[in-house]
């Protein structure tokens, strides 16, 4: 199936400076809202693959995965501090009146 | 002008010194020395997955094996530096080489501390430090197999989980009174006992090895509490000396390691340490230590790169460990030997709680099971150095960061 936009949550359900985790189609996703903006990428850290959504601490726009402290970036899933060596996967977003559109 | 950085010592505070001074960008040569003909590797899985055979070893690579040359970092693996002579500004290696330099790190990390005891040396008693280790215990773990585990410090601790959950038969003996008791102290360390025996590990406490037995190979441990432990093989985890044969006549000031400033400094100009290896003053703490952490290995050899560089920072990282063990994630932060009260959130007889060791109401030290965001969460209060609310600390009703909010 090529990618396309699923209205995936509602934006009101992504706590401010939170990390939710949703199913997209099969596809676990953490959603973070960086100060009412949302960003959107697999919900499993490259290192050992804890969840992102249980385990990640959200500050700005790094979350740390708390189990071993591996950081990213959630606007590119760029690596910014080891264990992990593997960008985690994003997909793109977008705001559809009161809903989370994610690309996957 | 271009200058010649040379680090000892080619693991993970080695490994991550490199990377960042070419990060930093390094005007020179930059060259990666170390004993181990691997590239520099991770250990924190020889204990866990890569132990378990869950992960293939390529997956422990600090940097995959063609990066160094990529990025112009001079790699001599599989060689050990004998001697360093500060005055010519030279390191000597095993194979009579001799490489000049004008900025040196120490990242020698420890190595395995020696029983010397009766036995000792028969077949089938193994240490884990390196790959190779790791590959001589996986060829021993078959599920039904007998091994005794002496010492349960986490590296212990570690072994014997992974190798109850390839369903070995684990006996594991120590001379204190619960695992990672020197650490932890006992109540802590109690629950990881009853973690343990929870997963069919026979604990022994308080007892020691007298001596192991066999002909050629070992077949039992006995104890001085004279107990007979029969065994197809034994992992011996206890401890790690600093690796420094090398410095014996260097004039650099050794004492538990290598003595180094808040500057990852020696005593000697140009020279730094940074690791297991290195005795670092703390200025948040206001004192010297040793510790043997992945974190502190990435984070200081990163520190001491800067430093080389001639960016004066202070290393003061609150230092943090985790140590798996089965599905428990353990996890420790700041620094303490000993502690006038452990205040805990949670119950330590559940699978989730916090414990804070606390002296004149400021918390040095946080250790977690299945906690890790109360663990982080924590670690700014512990950098403040600042009395904290006990009672709110206690309270699981109260988020942890509003506590690090109030003054
Ligand atoms: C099995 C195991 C599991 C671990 N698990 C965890 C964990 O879960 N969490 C955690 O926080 N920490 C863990 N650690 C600790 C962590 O791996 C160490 O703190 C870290 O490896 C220290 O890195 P280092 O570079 O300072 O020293 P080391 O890793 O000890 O490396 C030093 C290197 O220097 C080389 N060397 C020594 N002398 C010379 C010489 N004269 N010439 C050339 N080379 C030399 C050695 O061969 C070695 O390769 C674990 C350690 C082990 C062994
Ligand atoms: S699983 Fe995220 S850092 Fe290890």
């Amino acid at each position: 199936m090529a990618a396309e936009f699923v209205t995936a949550v509602k934006t009101s359900e992504i706590p401010t400076d939170g990390i939710t985790a949703i199913d997209v189609r099969g596809t676990r996703v953490a959603v973070a809202n960086v100060g009412g903006t949302y960003y959107a990428f697999a919900d499993a850290c490259t290192h050992e693959q804890c969840s992102l959504a249980e385990e990640g601490e959200l500050a700005g726009t790094t979350v740390t995965c708390t189990c071993h402290g591996s950081e990213f970036d959630v606007r590119t899933g760029k690596v910014l501090a080891p264990p992990a060596t593997l960008p985690v996967k994003v997909y793109p977003v977008r705001v559809a009146g009161d809903a989370l559109q994610i690309e996957v | 002008m271009p200058r010649a950085y040379v680090i000892v010592g080619a693991s993970l505070a080695g490994a991550t010194a490199a990377i960042t001074l070419r990060e930093e960008g390094a005007d020179g040569t930059v060259t990666l020395i170390g004993a181990e003909h691997e590239p520099p590797y991770e250990r924190p899985p020889l204990s866990k997955a890569y132990l378990r055979g869950e992960v293939p070893f390529d997956k422990a690579l600090v940097r995959p094996s063609a990066f160094y040359a990529e990025h112009g970092i001079e790699t001599v693996f599989g060689t050990r530096a004998t001697r360093i002579d500060p005055s010519a500004r030279l390191v000597e290696l095993e194979d009579h080489r001799r490489v000049p330099f004008d900025a040196l790190l120490i990242a020698t990390g420890g190595r395995n501390r020696r029983v010397s005891i009766p036995g000792g040396d028969l077949e089938g008693i193994y240490g884990l430090r390196t790959v190779q280790d790791a590959d001589r215990i996986r060829k021993e773990m078959v599920a039904g197999r007998r091994v005794v585990v002496v010492g349960m410090g986490f590296i212990g601790s570690e072994v014997a989980a992974s190798l109850r959950q390839k369903g070995l038969d684990v006996v594991a003996i120590d001379p204190s009174k619960t695992p990672l008791f020197r650490v932890l102290g006992e109540a802590v360390g109690q629950t990881i006992a009853d973690l343990h025996r929870a997963h069919g590990v026979r604990t022994i406490f308080e007892d020691t090895v007298a001596r192991f037995e066999g002909t050629r190979r070992v077949a039992s441990v006995v104890t001085k509490g004279g107990l007979r432990l029969e065994c197809d093989f034994v992992v011996v985890g206890i401890g790690i000396e600093p690796a420094v044969d090398m410095l014996g006549d260097s004039g650099i000031h050794l004492d538990n390691g290598v003595v180094v400033d808040e500057h990852c400094r020696t005593n000697v100009s140009g020279i730094h340490a940074a690791g297991d290896v290195a005795n670092h003053y703390h200025p948040l703490f206001d004192r010297q230590m040793r510790v043997e952490h992945w974190h502190n290995a990435v984070k200081q050899g990163a520190a001491a790169a800067r430093n080389m560089l001639g960016k004066p920072v202070v290393y003061d990282e609150v230092h943090w460990f985790w140590s798996d063990q089965y599905d428990a994630n353990l996890q420790y932060a700041g620094f303490h030997t000993k502690w006038e009260q452990l205040v805990v959130r949670g119950r330590l007889d559940s699978d989730s709680y916090l414990a804070c060791y606390v002296n004149d109401g400021r918390i040095d030290a946080v250790v977690g099971l299945n906690r890790a965001k109360d663990v982080r969460r924590v670690m700014p209060l512990i950098k403040a150095r600042r009395a904290v609310d006990l009672e709110q600390l206690r309270d699981e009703g109260v988020d942890l960061r509003t506590l690090h909010a109030s003054p």
